[in-house]
């Protein structure tokens, strides 16, 4: 069903609100121009929500898992481009900072940020905080399946995740220090 | 001040040919050609989706007035001096094309849009959802293609149109509607003839313009522009037809924005 801009869909006793509507009032309202979709969650009220086009766009939340492009590093953080909140590609590049304290759950102190990321790198890491006035937004990798996911050595070459702190290139068999994610097996691709 | 130094000027004595014009016939502000009564606005033609490159366009034509408006975002914000990050920001940007008015404007924004700008940008923002998009921008760019009166209240109109059509979360439309007050007649919604006409008679009493932008479901008033000489009564009658015509104008963007959906989305299967 369509609906338009602040019509009035149905009371808050009916449903509960969803992605694209507001509440004044105790009446649920529309806020995009879009198709009205009810699901039916199965434990109390169902969810409306007002839908468009095929994927919203989403903006970095706390708690969500990016992935984001190294473009910096520094003895005290890592910058980063985001470049995808979950699986839905992000139209502009949002920045990011890893800071050395952030990047390991474990002797946090004992961090190089040389030894962990290098420029360039594909990064799996978590949104802690949206930042204040100054910085960015301040991402994790302190977790086993958070950290680096495609590297390319000095060689140029993709290189291959060996333990979680070493990757290997497959040309010059050189290896390199990464942190590296344990990316679940479910989303390893051959 | 900005001067444009990319042309090559005239010699020194050169005038322009518009001194030269025998002066039109200004029309007298109670006949309207017959066409329209005083309380009318003028039809409206709306299309949204048409800059493919935007995140949201909408294209109005009012008579002949035509502008044309662009959203993109949410974008990164600047944080120039931001103390507030858990709202977005909205920026808008006015210019009215140089081939726009009779005669020719300058590249540069000049004061008045200047503005205009951030009068728009005060009637829009209340009316999108800014909490929503936190640490980001909203940049609406409006332009004017054509200036054949009340600009503003069209500007309003198309750029809320922009922003629906660009999937950004609003309360509600705001729509804007122009009158003028000339002598003891009212016209709604005037043309550049009407609109400035009648200001070459002098800055007498009774001379005046109100713009109007308001959330037609809501009933709220969010932008509210006056400008010469009115009489109190007179004033709030004339926020009052303002906002009749606001009401008015609200079915024809809505078509306007369903067809823009329903032609870039199909229905979801299910």
């Amino acid at each position: 069903r369509f609906s338009i801009f602040c019509e009035r869909l149905c009371s808050t006793e009916d449903c509960i609100p969803g992605t694209g509507t507001y509440l004044r009032h105790g009446y649920i309202f529309a806020s995009l121009t879009g198709y009205v979709l009810r699901k039916n969650e199965g434990e109390e009220l169902p969810v409306i929500s007002v839908v468009r086009e095929t994927e919203t766009q989403l903006l970095p939340d706390v708690g969500a898992i990016v992935t984001c492009k190294v473009t910096s590093i520094n003895p005290r953080f890592a910058k980063v481009h985001i470049l995808y909140v979950g699986s839905t590609p992000l139209k502009d590049r949002f920045r990011g900072t890893i800071r050395k304290e952030d990047v390991r759950a474990t002797e946090k102190d004992k961090v190089e940020t040389y030894k962990s990321f290098r420029p360039g790198d594909i990064v799996l890491a978590k949104v802690i905080s949206l930042g204040d006035v100054q910085s960015n937004y301040l991402l994790t990798t302190a977790e086993n399946e958070l950290g680096v996911v495609v590297a390319h050595s000095e060689a140029g070459a993709q290189m291959v995740p060996i333990s979680w702190c070493e990757m290997q290139c497959p040309r010059t068999h050189a290896k390199e220090f990464r942190k590296v994610a344990r990316v679940q097996p479910e989303y390893l691709q051959a | 001040m900005p001067v444009d130094t990319k042309r090559i000027r005239g010699p020194e004595e050169s005038q322009s040919p518009l001194l030269f014009l025998s002066p039109g016939k200004v029309p007298e502000a109670s006949s309207r050609q017959g066409v329209r009564g005083n309380g009318d606005a003028r039809p409206v033609f709306a299309r949204c989706g048409l800059i493919s490159q935007a995140k949201g366009s909408a294209y109005l034509e009012a008579g002949n007035t035509k502008i044309i408006c662009s959203v993109y975002g949410p974008r990164e914000a600047e944080r120039k001096d931001e103390t507030d990050m858990k709202t977005g920001r909205l920026v808008c940007d006015f210019r009215l094309a140089p081939f726009s008015c009779l005669k020719r404007g300058a590249w540069i924004q000049g004061s008045e849009e200047r503005d205009l700008s951030q009068t728009l940008q005060e009637s829009l923002q209340p009316g999108v959802c800014l909490h929503r998009y936190p640490r980001s921008q909203i940049e609406v760019n409006v332009m004017v293609l054509e200036n054949d009166g009340s600009i503003l209240a069209h500007a309003v109109t198309c750029a809320s149109m922009a922003l629906a059509d660009g999937g950004i979360e609003m309360y509600d439309v705001v729509l804007g509607c122009t009158l003028r007050q000339s002598g003891s007649t009212c016209l709604v919604d005037p043309s550049y003839s009407e609109e400035y006409g009648s200001w070459q008679e002098g800055y007498g009493e009774d001379q005046g313009c109100v713009t109007v932008a308001l959330l037609p479901n809501l009933n709220q008033v969010s932008g509210l522009t006056a400008d010469g000489e009115m009489r109190e009564d007179i004033l709030s009658d004339a926020v009052r037809s303002c906002m009749d015509g606001c009401h008015k104008l609200y079915p024809v963007l809505q078509q306007a924005l369903m067809r823009a959906v329903k032609k870039k989305a199909p229905p979801p299967a299910k």
